[in-house]
C-alpha cells in the first residue's frame, strides 16, 4: 500500500471577509502517485482546495481554520510556505498573476524557482532548455512575458512550476488559454511526471482529458467534495452532473439520447474511442 | 450584401525589426455574420482583431470598418462601431465598481442618460451581474471578471462585437451565459467575431470559421467544412468537438455532424 501524501481531516476554512462561503472537507486521503481530477461549478471551492494544499490557506489568506491538512505527514499550519513550496507546486488560472514580477525575460522567469531552490548551474540550464523546447517557446526565450500572446504567457507560467518537478503538482484550470496542441503537451507532460511518481491534483473543465488520464475524480460543490469516483462513473452520470451545474460530455449525451429512444440499455461511456467500439458492436450496420 | 469589415493584404509586426505577425491577410465579413477565428497560440488571432477597433494599425494593407479606413480614424471614433472584449479581463477593467465599469463606455460615447441606463441595465442582466453591480470588480473571481469585461463592451451597443476567448476557465453555467449573450446580440443583427480554442463552443454558435496559422489564413469556410478538412486539422492540431470526431469514425454518419441530435437523426431517420 502506498502512503497518503495529502490528508484532510475535519478541515474547515472560512475567509475572514466572506461569511457566505465555507470549505469543509471532513476526511480525504490522497495516495502518493495518484492523478486526481477536480471538477465543480464556479464558487465550488476548487481554488480554495488548491490553496489549502499549497499552504496559501492558512498562511497567506485571512480567515479561520479548523482541523488539519497534512502534506507528507506535516501539518500545513505548523509548516511555512517556503517549506511547503519545496514539496508542492501550484499553477494558477491567470498566468500573469503567477509571474515573479521581477521584470525577467521568459528564460529567467523559468529559472527563477530553480535558482531559489539552489540547483547547480549546469543542471539548471539543461532543464530550462528542455522545457522551453517542449513548450515551443524557443523563439521567445529572451522576450518579456508581457509581450507574449495569452497562450504563450500561460505556457511560461506552467513551465516555471513544472520545471521544478515538485512531489505534488496542483494545477488550477491552467489550460484555458491554450490551443489544443499545447493543451495536449501539458496534459502529457503532467502524465509523464505522474508516472515518475509525482502526485497530481488537476482542476479542469476539460473533461475529455480528465477522463483519459485521471485515476479518480473529485466533484466539488458548495465548499465540499460531494462525490468521489472513477472518471467514467462521474462523466456518464447525467443527474449528478446536472445537479452540480456541470456540462454533459457530448458522448454521454448521445448514449442518453439512444437510451431515451429505447435503442440502448447497456452502460454509457464518455469517451470517443469507447463509443466507437460500443456502437460498432451494437449496430454493425453503422460501420 | 452589406460588407461591414474588409481586410486587404494586411501586414503587421509589433516592432520595426521584429518578424511579421500578420503576413498578408484578406477577407471580408458581412453585417450580421457570426465568425469564429481559430488557430494555435501565437498565430495572430488577437493581433488581427485588435485592428478592427484601431488598437493596432496596419503596417501594410488596409482595414475598412463600415466603409472607413482605420488608418484615417481615431480609436474613439472606431470604438463606436467596434467593441473588443479583451482576452484577459484584467487588461481591460479599471473602474472601482462594476456599475462604473459598465457605464464608462456608453457615458464616454455621450449617449443620453436614458439610453445609458437602459444599455447598462440590459448588459448587467445578460451577464447575470445585476445583483453585484455595486461591488468592486476585483472582489469577484477571475471568471466573473470576464463577464464584467463583456458587460462593459456590450453596453456600448456597437455594431461589431469581438469576443477574445470568452469561455476560458468558465464552467457550464457561465458558458451558457456567454452563449446566450451571443444569441441575443445576433437577434439584434450585430456582427460577431469570436476567438476561441473551444471547438464545441465554436460549433454551437458560429456559421463560418477562419483558421489562422503563423499570420496567414489557412482556411475560411463553414464550420462543418473546416472540421472536415483533415489536412488543415492536422497542420493546426485543431480537434473538432467529440461528437464530430465520433461521426468521422462512421461511414454512415456525415463527417460534418455538429450536434448529438444531428448524429442521432442520421441513425434513426
Ligand atoms: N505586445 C506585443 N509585443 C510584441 N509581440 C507581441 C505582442 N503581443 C503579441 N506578440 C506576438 O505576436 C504573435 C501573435 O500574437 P497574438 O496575441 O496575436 O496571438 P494569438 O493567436 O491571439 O495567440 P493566443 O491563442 O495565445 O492568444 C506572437 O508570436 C506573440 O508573441
Ligand atoms: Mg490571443
Amino acid at each position: 500500500m502506498k502512503e497518503n501524501i495529502i490528508e484532510f481531516e475535519k478541515f474547515e476554512w472560512q475567509y475572514g471577509n466572506n461569511a457566505n462561503f465555507k470549505i469543509l472537507i471532513n476526511d480525504l486521503k490522497i495516495k502518493k502517485g495518484s492523478f486526481i481530477g477536480v471538477i465543480g461549478p464556479t464558487g465550488a471551492g476548487k481554488t480554495s482546495f488548491c490553496y489549502s494544499i499549497m499552504g496559501v490557506i492558512p498562511h497567506l489568506q485571512t480567515g479561520e481554520m479548523k482541523g488539519s491538512v497534512r502534506i507528507g505527514g506535516v501539518e500545513t499550519k505548523n509548516s511555512s510556505l517556503s517549506m511547503l513550496s519545496r514539496k508542492v507546486g501550484l499553477i494558477l488560472q491567470n498566468p500573469l498573476s503567477q509571474m515573479s514580477g521581477a521584470g525577467l525575460n521568459v528564460e529567467e522567469e523559468i529559472a527563477f524557482g530553480l535558482e531559489n531552490l539552489g540547483y547547480p548551474r549546469s543542471e539548471m540550464e539543461k532543464k530550462i532548455k528542455e522545457i522551453i523546447k517542449l513548450f515551443e517557446l524557443k523563439e521567445h526565450a529572451h522576450r518579456s512575458p508581457f509581450e507574449l500572446s495569452g497562450g504563450q504567457q500561460q505556457k511560461v507560467a506552467i513551465a516555471s512550476v513544472l520545471v521544478l518537478e515538485p512531489d505534488i503538482i496542483v494545477l488550477d484550470e491552467p489550460t484555458g488559454y491554450l490551443d489544443p496542441l499545447s493543451t495536449e503537451i501539458i496534459f502529457n507532460l503532467v502524465k509523464k511526471l505522474n508516472k515518475k511518481g509525482k502526485t497530481i491534483i488537476f482542476v479542469s473543465h476539460k473533461f475529455e482529458y480528465l477522463n483519459k488520464l485521471c485515476d479518480e475524480i473529485l466533484l466539488m460543490n458548495e465548499g465540499s467534495i460531494v462525490k468521489k469516483g472513477s472518471p467514467e462513473e462521474i462523466f456518464t452520470n447525467i443527474p449528478l452532473l446536472k445537479k452540480n451545474y456541470l456540462g454533459i460530455p457530448e458522448i454521454t449525451s448521445l448514449f442518453n439520447r439512444l437510451k431515451k429512444a429505447g435503442k440502448w440499455n447497456k452502460e454509457f461511456t464518455a469517451s470517443v474511442e469507447k463509443a466507437e467500439k460500443y456502437l460498432k458492436e451494437e449496430f454493425p450496420w453503422m460501420r | 450584401m452589406d460588407e461591414i469589415i474588409k481586410v486587404k493584404n494586411l501586414e503587421f509586426s509589433y516592432s520595426l525589426e521584429g518578424t511579421k505577425v500578420l503576413k498578408g491577410i484578406s477577407f471580408s465579413i458581412n453585417k450580421g455574420e457570426i465568425v469564429g477565428i481559430i488557430g494555435q497560440n501565437g498565430s495572430g488571432k488577437t493581433t488581427l482583431v485588435k485592428h478592427f477597433n484601431g488598437l493596432l494599425k496596419p503596417i501594410k494593407g488596409d482595414v475598412i470598418i463600415n466603409g472607413k479606413n482605420t488608418k484615417e480614424e481615431e480609436i474613439s471614433e472606431l470604438s463606436k462601431t467596434t467593441g473588443y472584449i479583451f482576452q484577459n479581463p484584467d487588461d481591460q477593467i479599471f473602474n472601482n465598481s462594476i456599475l462604473k465599469e459598465v457605464s464608462f463606455g456608453p457615458k464616454n460615447l455621450k449617449f443620453t442618460k436614458k439610453r445609458i441606463k437602459e444599455l447598462v441595465e440590459k448588459a448587467l442582466k445578460l451577464t447575470g451581474l445585476s445583483a453585484v453591480k455595486n461591488k468592486q470588480p476585483y472582489d469577484l473571481p477571475y471568471n466573473k471578471r470576464k463577464l464584467i469585461a463583456i458587460a462593459s463592451i456590450i453596453s456600448m451597443d456597437g455594431e461589431i462585437i469581438i469576443f477574445d476567448e470568452p469561455t476560458t476557465g468558465q464552467d457550464y453555467l457561465n458558458r451558457e451565459i456567454v452563449i446566450n449573450i451571443i444569441k441575443e446580440l445576433k437577434k439584434k443583427g450585430k456582427t460577431i467575431i469570436v476567438i476561441s480554442h473551444d471547438m464545441e463552443f465554436i460549433a454551437k454558435i458560429c456559421e463560418r470559421a477562419i483558421v489562422l496559422k503563423e499570420g496567414r489564413i489557412l482556411l475560411d469556410d463553414s464550420v462543418q467544412k473546416v472540421f472536415m478538412n483533415k489536412k488543415v486539422l492536422e497542420s493546426t492540431k485543431l480537434k473538432p468537438p467529440q461528437i464530430t470526431r465520433l461521426a468521422q469514425k462512421f461511414k454512415r454518419i456525415y463527417d460534418g455532424t455538429l450536434t448529438v441530435e444531428e448524429f442521432f437523426n442520421q441513425m434513426y431517420k
